[in-house]
C-alpha cells in the first residue's frame, strides 16, 4: 500500500557495533539519537514522535524501555511508542503515524546488549512454553533444521553458504571454512551471526520537510510485514511465504531494485530469501556485510533499512530492506526505498 | 574501568494448559501420545487451532506413535543446562506413526553417525511422569518404548497446569555515575548531578538528564545538604513474596533536600513510627556504621551506600500544601 503522504528516511546512525560494550542501553540510545539528529541540524525538540524497539528479556529488566526514554528528552511530554521488536517494526509504526499528516519528524530506534546474557539460553525461553521452551529449543538448532531443508530443496549447499559468509565478512577462505567442525550440522561457526552490542537511530521526515533536510531523501514507497505460525514443526522450512507476500504487498515487482539488504543472521537464510524474493545476480545483496558481519540484537533489521537508505542517499534509485523475527524466519518485513530525480 | 554486576532473575510461571494441551500432557503420564485431527491431517503436538488458518479445531484427539520416524535432525555436540540430555544428542523432528507433523525432541544416539533421516525411534519415558513434555526423557533408536527406572504410573487427576521456571543470568555495566554517588555516600556525603541544560539537580545516581539527554560526569557533581522535608510517603503492608524480608507495615518517604530542588525517592525512615509519618516532617540523614553499608546504587530509589535512611531532627514541621507534589 502506498502511503498517503511522502515519508522518507533522511538520516540514521549507529553506535559502534561491538562484541561487548561498557555502555548501558540508555547511553547507547542517547548517543545514537544525537548522532542521527546532529548532521541534519535537528535537536530533540524538533522530534514530533518517537518509537523505540527493544526487548526486556534481553535487557533483564521489566519495562526497560521506560529507562530508555531518558535518551529521547521526553519533556515537555512527547508522543512516544515502543515495540518489543526490532527497530524495523518501530519504523513501521512511525511510518503509519506520520501518514496522519499532522506531524513532520519522527525518530525510531533499535537497541540491545546481546552480551548482557547468554543468547543460547535466553532465546529458548521466548519459544512456545508448552512444546519448545521445556526442551531448550535453541535458535541455532532451529537454524540448522531450516538449513537442512533449504539444502534438500537445492537452494543452498554448504559451499554456497560458506561463500555467503566470506562475501559478507570480507574475509576467510571457503575451502578452509568447510574444514571446520559443525556447531549444529550442517552449520559451522562461519554460518552463525556474531554476538553484537549496539543501537541504531533513524530520522523520518514528511513532504517538503524531508526535501529541506536532505538533498535526496530515501522515500518509503512500500512497507509490509507478515507472520507465519510460531512452531517451525508446522511450517515448510524451505520456503518463506510471509516474505513473499510482504514483498508483493510492498511492490517489489513494480520496478527493479539495485540493492537488497536482508536480515539473514545465518548464511542459508540469505540464500533462501534471495530465492523467495527472486533476486537475480544483478542485485547487490548485503553490501554492508549484513547481519553476518554485525548483528546488534533488536537493531539489526533497522540497520538493513539504514544501509538501503544509504544506497539512495548516494544516488541509487531503488533498494529493498528486509527484517525478520522469530525462529526460522517466522515473521518478515519488507521496506522499499526510492530516490527521486 | 566500568564495573559489571551479575544478577540472576527467575520467573516461576504456572501456566494453564487448556483442553487440548492438557489432554496431551495427561496422556503423557499414561505413556500415550496424542495428536489432533485437522481434516485429513493429524497434528502432533496437538494445537487448539489450525496453525495455518487459526480456525478452532474440533476436539478430536487421536493416539499416535509411540514410535515414529525422524524427518530431520541436527547434532548437539555441547548441550546446555536447558536441554533434555546432558551428553551430546540429536534434536530431531520426529513424525510419530499416524501423525502428519513432526514433534521436536531429543534423540539419544551415540554419535551423529547413528542418526539418519527416516530412522525409526521410540520414546524413553521417565518413571515419574507429571504431565510435561519432558515426561518423554528423549527418543531412542528402534521400535520399542522404554521406561527410565521404576514406572510410578499415570497422574491421579487430569493435568491442567504446568510449571515453567525461567532463569536468566545477566551481566550489566554499572554506570560510573552510580558508583560516584555510592562512593560519596560511603564518605557520608550526599551528591547529585546538576544538568548544564535545565539546571535541575538529579540524585540517586541517575546518570542522564531525561529532559536534555545529557550524560553526567564528575564535572556535574554538586554537594547536597543532609537535611530535608518529607514531601510524600507510602506505608506498605508487606506481602510475603520470595525475597521480601519485611514482616510489619513500613514507610517509604520522599525527601526534598534543603536549599535544593532535589528529591530523594522511596527512602526508609528511622525512629519515626508509621503513624507519625506525615508531609512536612523535618528529617536528617542517618549513616550506617562501618560494615552495614549497602551496595545498592539507589537508581530506583531507596537508600544507598552508607545512607540508611532519615530520622526526625526535632525541627517544627513545614506547612506547605505544594510539598505533596514533589516526588521528583
Amino acid at each position: 500500500m502506498a502511503p498517503s503522504t511522502d515519508i522518507a528516511v533522511v538520516g540514521w546512525a549507529t553506535t559502534p557495533l561491538v562484541r561487548r560494550t561498557d555502555l548501558s542501553e540508555t547511553q547507547l540510545l542517547l548517543r545514537a539519537i544525537t548522532s542521527a539528529l546532529e548532521p541534519l541540524g535537528l535537536t530533540r525538540s524538533d522530534v514530533d514522535f518517537t518509537c523505540l524497539g527493544s526487548c526486556d528479556y534481553i535487557t533483564g529488566q521489566a519495562f526497560s524501555f521506560v529507562g530508555n526514554l531518558d535518551a529521547i528528552g521526553a519533556w515537555p511530554p512527547k508522543r512516544d511508542s515502543h515495540v518489543e521488536m526490532d527497530g524495523a517494526w518501530a519504523l513501521y509504526e512511525a511510518w503509519l503515524r506520520l501518514q496522519e499528516g499532522d506531524i513532520e519528524i519522527a525518530v525510531v530506534t533499535g537497541s540491545g546488549r546481546s552480551s548482557t546474557g547468554n543468547p543460547a539460553l535466553i532465546y529458548p525461553m521466548e519459544m512456545d512454553p508448552y512444546y519448545l521452551a521445556p526442551i531448550g529449543a535453541d535458535p541455532v538448532t532451529f537454524a540448522a533444521l531450516q538449513a537442512r531443508a533449504v539444502i534438500a530443496a537445492g537452494i543452498a549447499d554448504e559451499r554456497t553458504m560458506a561463500e555467503v559468509a566470506v562475501r559478507s565478512r570480507g574475509e576467510g577462505d571457503v575451502d578452509e571454512l568447510l574444514r571446520g567442525e559443525y556447531v549444529r550440522e550442517p552449520l559451522r561457526r562461519h554460518d552463525l551471526p556474531p554476538i553484537t552490542d549496539g543501537a541504531a537511530a533513524m530520522v523520518l521526515a514528511t513532504g517538503d520537510r524531508a526535501r529541506q533536510l536532505v538533498e535526496r531523501p530515501a522515500y518509503i514507497t512500500g512497507f509490509d510485514h507478515r507472520t507465519e505460525c510460531h512452531n517451525p514443526a508446522f511450517r515448510r522450512l524451505d520456503d518463506s511465504p510471509s516474505t513473499r507476500i510482504a514483498a508483493e504487498a510492498a511492490g517489489l515487482g513494480d520496478a527493479p531494485v539495485e540493492v537488497a539488504e536482508l536480515q539473514a543472521a545465518f548464511t542459508h537464510e540469505e540464500l533462501l530469501l534471495r530465492s523467495v524474493l527472486g533476486l537475480g545476480d544483478d542485485v547487490a545483496v548485503n553490501p554492508s556485510g549484513g547481519a553476518l558481519k554485525a548483528n546488534p540484537i533488536m537493531a539489526s533489521g533497522l540497520c538493513r533499512i539504514g544501509h538501503a537508505a544509504d544506497h539512495v542517499f548516494a544516488g541509487g534509485t531503488r533498494a529493498l530492506a528486509h527484517s525478520t523475527s522469530g525462529p526460522c524466519l517466522q515473521q518478515n518485513l519488507i521496506c522499499i526505498l526510492e530516490g527521486r530525480s | 574501568m566500568v564495573r559489571f554486576t551479575e544478577s540472576t532473575i527467575t520467573f516461576p510461571y504456572t501456566r494453564s494448559l487448556g483442553p487440548v494441551v492438557g489432554a496431551f500432557m495427561t496422556a503423557l503420564t499414561e505413556k500415550r501420545i496424542l495428536g489432533i485431527r485437522n481434516g485429513e491431517q493429524v497434528i502432533c503436538p496437538p494445537m487448539e487451532w489450525d496453525p495455518s488458518t487459526g480456525a478452532e479445531l474440533p476436539r478430536d484427539l487421536v493416539e499416535v506413535g509411540p514410535a515414529g520416524t525422524v524427518d530431520s535432525w541436527t547434532w548437539v555436540p555441547e548441550p546446555t543446562e536447558q536441554h533434555p540430555l546432558d551428553r551430546p544428542f540429536a534434536f530431531a523432528f520426529v513424525r510419530l506413526d499416524g501423525a502428519s507433523t513432526p514433534l521436536l525432541h531429543a534423540v539419544d544416539a551415540s554419535s551423529p553417525d547413528a542418526m539418519s533421516d527416516g530412522m525409526r525411534v521410540a520414546p524413553r519415558w521417565k518413571g515419574q511422569r507429571i504431565g510435561h513434555l519432558t515426561d518423554i526423557a528423549c527418543f531412542v533408536p528402534g521400535e520399542e518404548p522404554q521406561v527410565d527406572g521404576d514406572d510410578l504410573g499415570p497422574a491421579a487427576e487430569p493435568v491442567q497446569m504446568m510449571d515453567y521456571l525461567a532463569r536468566i543470568t545477566y551481566r550489566n555495566p554499572v554506570p560510573p555515575s552510580s558508583d560516584l554517588v555510592v562512593d560519596a555516600s560511603r564518605q557520608h556525603r550526599l551528591v547529585g548531578f546538576r544538568c548544564p541544560g535545565c539546571g535541575k539537580t538529579y540524585v540517586g545516581g541517575r546518570g542522564v538528564c531525561p529532559i536534555d539527554s545529557v550524560e553526567f560526569g564528575e564535572e556535574h557533581l554538586v554537594e547536597l545538604p543532609h537535611t530535608g522535608t518529607i514531601t510524600n510517603h507510602v506505608v506498605i503492608t508487606p506481602v510475603q513474596y520470595p525475597g521480601q524480608t519485611e514482616t510489619e507495615p513500613f514507610a517509604r518517604v520522599f525527601v526534598l533536600l534543603d536549599g535544593s530542588d532535589a528529591v530523594l525517592g522511596y527512602q526508609p525512615v528511622i525512629e519515626l513510627p508509621v503513624e507519625d509519618v506525615a508531609v512536612g516532617v523535618r528529617v536528617s540523614a542517618v549513616w550506617a556504621s562501618p560494615g552495614e553499608e549497602s551496595d545498592e546504587g539507589g537508581g530506583m530509589g531507596g537508600a544507598f551506600g552508607s545512607l540508611i535512611g532519615w530520622m526526625p531532627n526535632g525541627e517544627p514541621p513545614v506547612d506547605d500544601p505544594d510539598l505533596v507534589n514533589r516526588i521528583f
